[in-house]
C-alpha cells in the first residue's frame, strides 16, 4: 500500500499493535489446558499470551473474547496473525457469528531524516518540543496533527510513535522536515 | 540622601524653583536648580535608628522575621512564646500556665488551616530538608518553594507524591539559577526514584509554563572544577573549549554532564594541571568511556593540539 512511500522517507514500520473483538467469550482454561506454545498465567495477568512465528507476533487473548495482537511489522501482517488466532480458539468458545472488529492502535515506524541535526537550536525554535539531554539523548516533539509524538535525534534519525495508520507516519514525517526546513535548523 | 518636597517654603527665593530638596544627613534644605541653602539645622522629624548595644538595637527594630515562601504561612503568622513571663519578665502563675500552654497547642493547631497548608507544611520541610541536603543557597530554596506553590495553586500535586514534587522543584529552580544540580544528585537524597522525579518535573514544567532550556554544559565548570581543586585559568580554558565545541553542535544529544566532563579534562592538560579521567569522571559522575569518548570528538573536531 503505502509501503512505497514509507520507503521514500526511509522509514520502516517496526511495531503493530492492533485491538479486536471477537464478540465472543473464550474459555481460556480450556484453550490453555489443551494448547501449547501459549502463557497463561491467571494468578498474574488475567491475558492468556499466543505467539505465533509466522508472522511472528505475541497476542494477548482475554475471556471476554478481545485480543491484542502486537510486534506485527505491518498492519496487513497484524490482520493475518489476529485470523490465525481466531481459527486457534474455534474450538473454545460458541461459534463465530459476527466478523472480528478489528482495529490499529498503535504504529511505530524509525528512520532517517538523511540531515544532522543540531538539536540545542531546535529545542529554541520549535514550539512543543522537549529535550533533556541529562535524562534523554533524543528530542520529544510532539504533533497535535497527526497525533503522533517523534523522538528526533542529533545523528538524523528518527522514530514516530502513536501512529494509528501509516499515512499518519508519513504525514508526520513530511509536517516535520517541512518545518525544519522552514526553520533552517536541517 | 533623602529627596522630597517640602512643604513649608514651597518656593526657592533666589531662582523660584519648585524642586527643593531635605537633606536629613546635612540637616539643610536646598534649592536644586541654583543651590541656594534655603534652611539650615532642620530637624529629622523621623524615627531614632541608631543604637549603641544589642539591647537598644531589638527595641529600635520595628519589624519581625522576613517574610519567606519556604514557611507554609510565609513566617507571618504569630506566635505564642515558649517562655511562662508575662510582658514584664514576670512569671505566670501555675494555674495561668497550664491555660498558656493549651492555648499554644491550640495555637499551633490552628495554624495549619485547611488542606492545602497542612501540604505545605509538610512539602516544605521536605523542600528544606532536601535542600540541607544539597547545600543549596538560600535564594534557590525560595524560588523552589515558589514553585511549588504555584504547583499546589494550579492543583498540580492531586495524584503525585509531595516527596518526588518537591523534588522536581528543586531541580527546576537549580536550573533557573543556573547552578544546575543533576537529577542523580538530586536522587540520592530523595526518597523517590528517578524516573518517578523526571516524571513530576517534565509534568510541572509543562503545566507551569515553565520554560527551561536545557542545562548548558558550561554551568557545571565551576563546580566541577573546584571539586577537582583546578585553577580559575583551567576553569576559563574549560569554557573556551566548550564555547567551541557548543558552536560545531557537539553538545546535541550528548549529556552536559559529559561534555563538560571532558572539556575540563583537556583544559586542565593544557594548563599543565593534570587530573586523571578516573578523578574527573567521579566528579561529573559519568563514566571514564564517556570521557574519554568526548574529548577524542573535541580534539577531532576542534583541532585541539594537546599531548595526552
Amino acid at each position: 500500500m503505502s509501503e512505497s512511500k514509507l520507503g521514500k522517507y526511509k522509514m520502516t514500520v517496526q511495531n503493530v499493535v492492533t485491538s479486536a473483538n471477537l464478540f465472543n467469550r473464550v474459555d481460556l482454561v480450556k484453550a490453555a489446558s489443551s494448547l501449547d506454545n501459549i502463557e497463561y498465567e491467571p494468578e498474574q495477568f488475567p491475558g492468556m499470551v499466543i505467539r505465533l512465528d509466522e508472522p511472528k507476533t505475541a497476542t494477548l487473548v482475554f475471556g471476554s473474547g478481545k485480543l491484542v495482537c502486537t510486534g506485527a511489522k505491518s498492519p496487513e501482517e497484524s490482520r493475518r496473525a489476529i485470523f490465525k488466532i481466531i481459527e486457534i480458539l474455534k474450538d473454545y468458545g460458541t461459534p463465530m457469528e459476527k466478523e472480528p472488529d478489528i482495529v490499529v492502535q498503535n504504529i511505530v515506524a524509525s528512520g532517517d531524516l538523511e540531515m544532522k541535526l543540531n538539536l540545542d537550536d531546535i529545542i529554541l525554535t520549535l514550539p512543543n518540543c522537549e529535550y533533556e539531554p541529562e535524562q534523554f539523548p533524543g528530542l520529544i516533539y510532539r504533533l497535535k496533527e497527526p497525533k503522533v509524538v517523534l523522538l528526533l535525534f542529533g545523528s538524523g534519525k528518527v522514530v514516530c510513535t502513536g501512529a494509528k495508520s501509516e499515512e499518519d507516519v508519513i504525514k508526520a514525517i513530511e509536517r516535520v522536515k517541512k518545518s525544519l526546513i522552514e526553520e533552517g535548523l536541517a | 540622601m533623602e529627596k522630597t518636597e517640602t512643604k513649608t517654603v514651597h518656593a526657592c527665593p533666589e531662582c523660584g524653583s519648585h524642586k527643593l530638596i531635605r537633606d536629613y544627613s546635612r540637616a539643610e534644605v536646598t534649592c536644586d536648580e541654583c543651590g541656594l541653602v534655603i534652611s539650615e539645622d532642620i530637624i529629622d522629624t523621623g524615627p531614632e535608628w541608631r543604637a549603641f548595644d544589642h539591647e537598644q538595637g531589638e527595641k529600635r527594630g520595628r519589624v519581625g522575621a522576613p517574610m519567606t515562601y519556604t514557611i507554609h504561612d510565609k513566617g507571618l503568622s504569630t506566635m505564642i512564646d515558649w517562655k511562662n513571663k508575662d510582658i514584664h519578665g514576670r512569671d505566670i502563675s501555675a494555674g495561668r500556665r497550664a491555660q498558656i500552654y493549651r492555648m499554644r497547642k491550640w495555637h499551633k493547631r490552628i495554624k495549619v488551616a485547611d488542606a492545602k497548608d497542612r501540604n505545605l507544611a509538610f512539602a516544605l520541610t521536605e523542600l528544606d530538608r532536601l535542600s540541607s541536603h544539597l547545600h543549596l543557597p538560600r535564594n534557590i530554596r525560595e524560588g523552589a518553594a515558589m514553585v511549588y506553590r504555584k504547583a499546589v495553586d494550579k492543583r498540580l500535586i492531586r495524584g503525585r507524591s509531595i516527596e518526588s514534587v518537591t523534588s522536581a522543584c528543586i531541580y527546576i529552580a537549580c536550573r533557573e539559577y543556573k547552578v544546575p544540580r543533576t537529577l542523580d544528585e538530586i536522587v540520592e537524597h530523595s526518597r523517590v526514584d528517578k524516573k518517578e522525579i523526571g516524571r513530576s518535573y517534565r509534568f510541572i514544567t509543562r503545566e507551569l509554563e515553565i520554560k527551561l532550556y536545557p542545562t548548558s554544559p558550561v554551568d557545571y565548570i565551576p563546580r566541577f572544577a573546584t571539586e577537582l581543586g583546578l585553577s580559575g585559568k583551567v576553569q576559563r580554558k574549560a569554557q573556551d573549549i566548550l564555547e567551541g565545541a557548543i558552536k560545531v553542535g557537539l553538545t546535541s544529544g550528548r549529556g552536559p554532564t559529559g561534555v563538560c566532563a571532558a572539556a575540563i579534562y583537556l583544559a586542565a592538560i593544557m594548563e599543565g594541571e593534570r587530573r586523571t579521567q578516573k578523578a574527573v569522571s567521579e566528579v561529573a559522575k559519568v563514566t571514564e568511556v564517556t570521557v574519554r569518548n568526548r574529548y577524542k570528538e573535541i580534539i577531532e573536531k576542534l583541532g585541539i593540539d594537546v599531548k595526552i
